[in-house]
């Protein structure tokens, strides 16, 4: 019987630096980790503990795969002090993937905030490879600073594909900011898209998706068609031990993205 | 199911023909309170039957997941995977009807679900149960209140009965051999027996016993009672004023079984552990950077509850209580489950 608590090794093939405190690491895992957007991995840093990622990149290769991700605390620390070469452990894929067929022949509006990006990331490569199966893709991003900006050089890719409409804000502008200066929801004051047909898919600090799940509601979006990542705590990531835990769903199997619909009753589901 | 007697005469000699097979567990008395014990050879040149009393009380202190589901245990190792050491069958001898049901508690957990834990089934797998009978529950007991009975409602392998000193054994299929390795020492018992007559009527005090300590049912509807009051941090905070947070109701519980993995540098490698946790730590579900959905401790009591008897009813059909009562034996400050349930 296989042990869903035993990571295989996998190895830092190289490593971006996103932010000040945000890094994007190229991983080669020893065997192949089958996962789809939305579905997360845990990562074993030796010695220091495991955390649960998103890959942020596409599942159409998955020979290696990247994470993006901000120091935050012992884990993510110990976690930026490896190099190339060095050898990490990965467990997974756990949770739910995006229910892709049911995005098809449709707009997707896609909110991110500071390293939320980075599981929408996985998203939007995915959606982007078959583009022709989608109506048209919006992305709308909010940083701290123009300097918090994650995928700086990819993003300027992205808004020459076809179909794709990308606009960006901070809440902190300096002199080369040409684009908006506020929070994310600055940027959905006016939602060019069909609100009762449109999905919704957002990923950022709890603070960041309680407004832009609001500001979603009153433009008219249906709580079935909001997609949330919800950030809880997590040890087994396999439905065991019941630390991610929100209302009656364990996020790491029934999530780790949940539609507005299903937590809308929990309360203070944005912690 | 075949039902034997054993009398208590033989009682040693099949117990030594069990230790050669089996590790054997059994329940003994320590200052009042019973313990799980293994037995061993020297035990049995005592009194012969010194083990039998301790049969006819209530469940050990220790909840009895701790055999399957270790306080603590290795379960991964890296960069080489981790081959755990296989270990002797073993016999729980005298466990208890509430400690049955709170296994099936983590079976579905640990063994039915998309993921499964291999150490847990192997234990699993690896142990032979003989639920005894407790024909004087306590007063901490109210199994009843549960839908439980105090005597095996679900036989394991075996069902134990202490009639007049000597045991009556039932024995299910899988429990066969446990009689089979020593039948010159079982006397086959036919239906209407007078030892399972007796066995029958110690069962109906015990039932009558605690139905007087419980006197007072719960709402019907407990899932739905506890979701509702989720929200009423006055009522939380009203029965969670005493709790010194010590988790010794945690701790001790045979249902509960969130975990905790920690990672332990060795050598050249990494050895991860598999720790009983405590969803009243504060740290529990906080999460990287610090933010705390449950920060106030009144919230962390109160989703002890929501667990227990809603969540885990929505999800599973069944409570995860089993009315032991250890947890309010244990409680410093007094706090009495029933108490807390029975305003609901
Ligand atoms: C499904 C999912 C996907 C995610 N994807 C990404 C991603 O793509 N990119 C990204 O950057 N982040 C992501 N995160 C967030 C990421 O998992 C956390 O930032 C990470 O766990 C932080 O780990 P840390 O050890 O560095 O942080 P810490 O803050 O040190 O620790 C976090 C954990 O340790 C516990 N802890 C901390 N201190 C204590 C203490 N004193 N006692 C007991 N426990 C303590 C916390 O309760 C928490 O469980 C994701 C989270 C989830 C749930
Ligand atoms: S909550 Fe208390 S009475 Fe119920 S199973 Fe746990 S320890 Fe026993
Ligand atoms: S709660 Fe019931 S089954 Fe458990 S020890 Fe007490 S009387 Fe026996
Ligand atoms: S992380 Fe263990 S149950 Fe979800």
């Amino acid at each position: 019987m296989s042990n869903p608590y035993q990571p295989i090794p996998a190895t830092i093939i190289e490593t971006h630096d996103e932010t000040p405190n945000i890094r994007t690491f190229k991983l080669k895992p020893e065997r192949e980790i089958p996962f789809l957007a939305g579905q997360f991995v845990e990562l074993t840093v030796p010695g220091h503990g495991e955390a649960p990622f998103t890959p942020s990149s596409s599942h159409f290769k998955r020979d290696t795969f990247d994470m993006t991700i901000m120091k935050v605390g012992r884990a993510t620390s110990a976690l930026f002090d490896l190099e190339a070469g060095d050898r990490v452990g990965a467990r997974g894929p756990f949770g739910q993937r995006y229910p892709l067929e049911k995005f098809e022949g449709k707009d997707i509006y896609i909110v991110g905030g500071g390293v939320g990006l980075a599981p929408l990331r996985a998203l939007f490569l995915a959606l982007v490879h078959e583009i022709d199966k989608y109506r048209r893709i919006f992305l709308r991003y909010g940083a701290r600073t123009p300097d918090d900006i994650v995928y700086k050089h990819l993003l300027p890719e992205w808004q020459k594909i076809p179909k794709v409409d990308i606009d960006l804000s901070v809440d902190v502008s300096d002199e080369r900011w040409m684009k908006k200066v506020g929070v994310v929801t600055c940027l959905m004051d006016d939602i060019p898209c069909d609100e009762k047909s449109s999905i919704a898919v957002v990923c950022g600090p709890p603070i960041m998706m309680k407004f832009v799940n609001q500001k979603l509601l009153d433009a008219g979006f249906q709580g079935s068609n909001i997609y949330l990542s919800m950030e809880t705590n997590m040890s087994c990531g396999v439905g065991q031990c019941r630390h991610c835990r929100l209302g009656p769903y364990l996020t790491c199997k029934d999530g780790p993205v949940l539609t507005w619909d299903q937590i809308k009753d929990i309360e203070n589901p944005f912690v | 199911m075949g039902e034997y007697v054993l009398p208590k005469s033989n009682i040693s000699q099949w117990l030594s023909k069990l230790l050669a097979k089996y590790a054997v567990y059994v329940p003994i008395e320590v200052e009042k309170q019973v313990h799980w014990h293994l037995l061993e050879p020297r035990d049995l040149e005592k009194e012969p039957d010194a083990i039998t009393p301790a049969q006819r009380r209530i469940r050990a202190s220790e909840p009895v997941k701790s055999f399957m589901f270790q306080p603590r245990r290795q379960v991964a190792s890296f960069p080489e995977p981790f081959t755990p050491e296989v270990s002797k069958p073993r016999v729980l001898l005298g466990i208890k009807s509430c400690d049955i049901a709170a296994l099936k508690v983590h079976d579905k957990i640990l063994g039915e679900g998309e993921f499964k834990d291999p150490f847990y089934l192997a234990q699993r797998k690896n142990t032979l149960l003989v639920v005894a009978d407790c024909p004087e529950p306590e007063q901490s007991c109210f199994c009843n209140l549960l839908g439980l009975t105090p005597y095996a409602m679900e036989a394991g392998d075996a069902v134990l009965s202490v009639v007049d000193g000597n045991w009556v054994l039932g024995v299910t299929e899988s429990g066969k051999g446990l009689v089979d390795l020593a039948s010159e020492l079982f006397t086959e018992l036919r239906e209407g027996s007078s030892e399972l007559a007796r066995r029958d009527e110690q069962r109906h005090t015990a039932l009558v016993t605690l139905n007087m300590t419980n006197t007072k049912p719960w709402n019907p509807d407990l899932a739905g009672a506890v979701a509702a009051k989720l929200s009423d941090t006055a009522f939380w905070n009203k029965h969670a004023e005493t709790c010194v947070e010590c988790f010794g109701c945690l701790m001790g519980c045979p249902t509960c079984y969130c975990f905790l993995l920690y990672d332990q540098a060795r050598d050249a490698g990494v050895d991860r552990t598999r720790a009983w946790d405590a969803c009243y730590e504060a740290a529990y579900a906080r999460v990287g950077g610090g933010a705390n959905p449950r920060a106030e401790f009144v919230k962390r009591f109160a989703n002890r509850f929501s667990c227990k008897f809603s969540a885990f009813k929505t999800d599973h059909g069944m409570y995860a209580c089993t009315g032991c009562g250890r947890c309010l034996k244990s409680c410093m400050g007094k706090i009495d489950i029933r108490k807390v349930l029975g305003e609901l």
